[in-house]
């Protein structure tokens, strides 16, 4: 097998198709980097059958697991699985002990700030952040001021994306605060790379991942720890139609405790309970995979039946914790994230170790009208969407697509924001039979209760078309595994 | 403990998947009595499909037209593919109760009887996809057996599993035997098929010999204590999984299903099969099906659809 070094920017025609992407795996003179030289020269070996049968197996084994989401037709209806590389993403010691330490400051920081918005407000009397910033997002939660989180730790899971710019220097490109997913096929990956390719896995020396459930359970029972001696956690999802069920499940079942529905739990005199076979059984802790607005139609929507009457109450009263937290949406409001940078050092006083993006906050005139004369190299994002909708990647647009967009954000300018169009790094992927390069960003998992841990791995999604840049599985992404690897390790295989 | 909701589900895995098993025998004894032209193979379809409708049917199917049916109809509840959606449906909101192994087991038999390939596999070769499936739903329960913890949720799938399958010999008895339902089986082929249809013939001809008998078969199938699908086995274990997963539930003194449970194995066990007549075995085959709907409706209502004010922490 031999590589095709395509450059995936290929159309477009824009400016910011000049630059070049960086590639994870060849340098720009077009050599192997050490830390790949190992797996590229197991590759090299392997003959294009070899590979496909790979694939073949990777995708057996997903599809075994029940990883797969249903297309539901007119007559029936059929099991897809998510689409997955078989070429795992490689990250030496080195690099990610940046990414280690700048996310640990990033979500350190964040917990701060919810900390302080949700009590003494001292970020907003102080000017740092506009006021009506974060009390005017659709994510801020007023019936949380004032309410004891212990630690502190609002958003006790956290998923950042993370992406590398041309330079070669990783920047955040978001944070997910709020149920970020996507941890399981980081586990399910890792498991099907270990079958794929068990001597390449074995030599490289790469870190492990599979404590994460063990770590999460620690992390959701020290939120109790202080006041129930052995607390009881569950999982709470939205139900088996949710496109994360598969996680819920999963999560559930690798920690041991109980995956309930909202129709599972029943609060009576401020304590919530769940229905067992032999009667009602106290619950301490709820990593609920539920969105704020569905966790309890007696505070939230009223219209949602996939929470618990009366659930936001016995949290009111410290009879039960919610992780996370409700109202940690406004931490990662895509205007909010701006101001990252500035809550880092306001509470820190520290400089960001991962940058962020540069980013045009419409709601400011002067950049709104740079964002409308420069619409054809922006990425416009609306304030309160996720996954890819409700986004104008400009150099992709069509002159129509582009005015359509123009006039949107003239009207509602402060719930729009412009970034620059990012060459995400490449990595190479089995395409079709052929080792291609494909778009890539970095989804790493952060716990946080006590103290701040990240695993060591992450999620790495992949834009399988060629040439996009858009990463979400909703719109035609896939994933592969990432491997982090220890000190020391990878850079010349062993004897 | 157990959530209530998950406990449904493992019952209803339970149901589903022992009614797929025996349509498939259904489904492939039918087959096998179109293949020669006498007058007992008329037999053998007319009690298969008396078996399936509780001789409610109307418009007479042919054979090959209620094998169909009974494998592949997708509106049938109780046809093989549905039965298996179902019980991978219920697998899939409990999916973290099951072990990975037995997970798989039932993931994959669904898999192939709704894949693209299914309709053309079983028209090729039907009593091959039919033997296939039974073969696979065996290593689903060796596998459940094998990697799941023998406790309450296992009690449950093994409710559901002896539940459904009383309730499925009781009716297969009624249509072989059943007066109301025409006349009693009396030739061989369909007294043969009948065991078959309760895989029961090997293990008969190793107790009673080739010796075939109505009267024989019917103690057998209702009466035998160590064959797996009498009637007396079922309750049996009915009754054990039933006091096992009631152990810890407080029914405030009330009775419970446990009490339906004992008195109906109680029913099988010291009932006396030389001296039972025709038309008594035919009230005792009634009695057990209605027990077992009764005994449907007692777990759910013990143990899942509780009301909370009676279940309420002190």
């Amino acid at each position: 097998m031999r590589y095709a070094l395509s450059d995936p920017s290929h159309s477009s025609g824009a400016q910011a198709a000049a630059v070049k992407p960086y590639d994870e795996m060849m340098d720009p003179t077009g050599e192997v980097r050490p830390h790949y030289a190992a797996l590229a020269r197991r590759v090299a070996s392997l003959a294009d059958e070899d590979l496909a049968e790979r694939q073949r197996l990777l995708e057996r084994f997903f599809l075994l697991q029940g990883i797969t989401f249903t297309v539901y037709g007119a007559e029936s209806s059929t099991e897809r699985i998510i689409p997955t590389d078989l070429l795992p993403r490689i990250i030496p010691a080195t690099e990610w002990a940046t990414i280690e330490a700048g996310l640990t400051q990033r979500l350190k920081a964040l917990n701060m700030f919810l900390a302080d918005i949700y009590s003494d407000q001292k970020i907003l009397m102080d000017g740092v952040v506009p006021r009506e910033l974060v009390l005017g997002a659709p994510s801020y939660r007023r019936e949380m001021q004032n309410l004891f989180v212990p630690h502190q730790a609002y958003a006790n899971v956290c998923g950042s994306d993370l992406i590398r710019k041309p330079d070669g220097g990783f920047a955040v490109l978001e944070d997910n605060l709020r149920v970020p997913s996507g941890v399981s096929y980081m586990l399910a990956n890792r498991e099907a790379a270990k079958r794929t390719f068990p001597g390449s896995f074995r030599m490289a020396g790469v870190r492990r991942i599979e404590e994460y459930p063990d770590l999460l359970l620690s992390t959701l029972r020290s939120m109790a720890a202080d006041w129930r001696p052995n607390p009881q956690v569950v999982v709470l999802t939205p139900g088996v139609y949710n496109s994360a069920y598969f996680e819920h499940a999963y999560l559930a079942r690798l920690m041991g405790v109980p995956l309930v529905e909202g129709r599972d739990l029943v609060t009576h005199d401020n304590m919530v309970y769940m229905r067992t076979t032999t009667g009602l059984r106290r619950v301490d802790v709820i990593y609920r995979r539920v969105d704020d607005d569905f966790v309890d139609p007696l505070t939230f929507r009223r219209d949602s039946s996939l929470g618990v009457a009366g659930l936001f109450n016995a949290y009111r009263a410290g009879n039960v914790v919610i992780c996370n937290a409700p109202g940690t949406g406004v931490a990662d409001d895509k205007a909010v994230y701006a101001y990252v940078p500035e809550i880092i050092s306001y509470y820190l006083g520290q400089d960001a170790i991962l940058p962020n993006i540069e980013t045009y906050l419409c709601r400011e005139p002067s950049q709104l009208s740079h964002v409308l004369a420069n619409l054809d190299s922006l990425v416009v994002k609306a304030v309160g969407a996720s996954g890819g909708y409700g986004m104008l990647v400009g150099p992709h647009a069509t002159q129509a697509e582009r005015e359509a967009f123009a006039e949107a954000l003239r009207a509602n300018p402060e719930n729009y924001i412009a970034q620059p169009t990012i060459q995400l790094s490449t990595a190479p992927c089995l395409i079709d039979g052929a080792i291609d390069p494909r778009h890539v960003d970095l989804r790493p998992f952060i716990l946080s209760a006590d103290k701040i841990r990240v695993t060591p791995g992450a999620l790495t999604r992949v834009a399988l078309r060629k040439g996009s840049l858009v990463v979400n599985s909703s719109q035609g992404g896939g994933s592969k595994d990432t491997w982090v690897l220890g000190e020391g390790d990878g850079q010349e295989p062993r004897p | 403990m157990m959530l209530a909701r998950v406990a449904d589900s493992l019952y209803w895995i339970g149901r589903y998947v022992e009614r797929a098993e025996h349509m498939c025998r259904l489904a492939d004894v039918l087959l096998n009595a179109t293949l020669d032209r006498t007058e007992s193979s008329g037999q053998v379809a007319d009690m298969v499909i008396s078996a399936i409708t509780d001789g409610q049917h109307d418009a007479p199917l042919s054979p090959w037209d209620a094998a169909l049916a009974i494998t592949m109809d997708s509106e049938n509840g109780d046809s093989v593919t549905a039965a298996l959606a179902r019980a991978r449906e219920n697998a899939r909101q409990v999916r973290d109760q099951l072990t990975t192994e037995t997970w798989e087991r039932l993931n994959l038999i669904y898999l192939r009887v709704t894949g693209e390939a299914a309709a053309r596999d079983f028209s090729d070769a039907p009593s091959q996809f039919l033997h296939d499936i039974i073969a696979d739903l065996h290593l689903f329960k060796g596998a459940a057996d094998a990697t799941m913890s023998h406790g309450e949720g296992w009690g449950f799938l093994q409710l559901g599993v002896f539940i459904e399958r009383a309730q499925l010999i009781g009716k297969l008895l009624q249509a072989g035997f059943g007066r109301s339902l025409g006349r009693p089986v009396t030739e061989h082929a369909a007294m043969t098929a009948l065991l078959r249809m309760s895989c029961a013939l090997e293990p008969y001809l190793r107790k009673h010999t080739a010796d075939i008998q109505p009267s024989l078969i019917r103690q057998f199938l209702m009466f035998d204590e160590d064959f797996p699908r009498s009637l007396r086995f079922s309750t049996a274990r009915i009754e054990e999984h039933l006091s096992s997963v009631g152990r810890n539930v407080d029914l405030g003194g009330g009775a419970g299903p446990e009490r339906l449970a004992g008195r109906l194995k109680a029913r099988l066990l010291y009932a006396d099969p030389e001296a039972l007549g025709g038309e008594e075995s035919d009230n005792l085959v009634a009695t057990v099906l209605e027990e077992c709907a009764r005994l449907h409706a007692g777990i759910y209502d013990t143990f899942v659809a509780y009301s909370l004010e009676m279940r309420l922490p002190a």
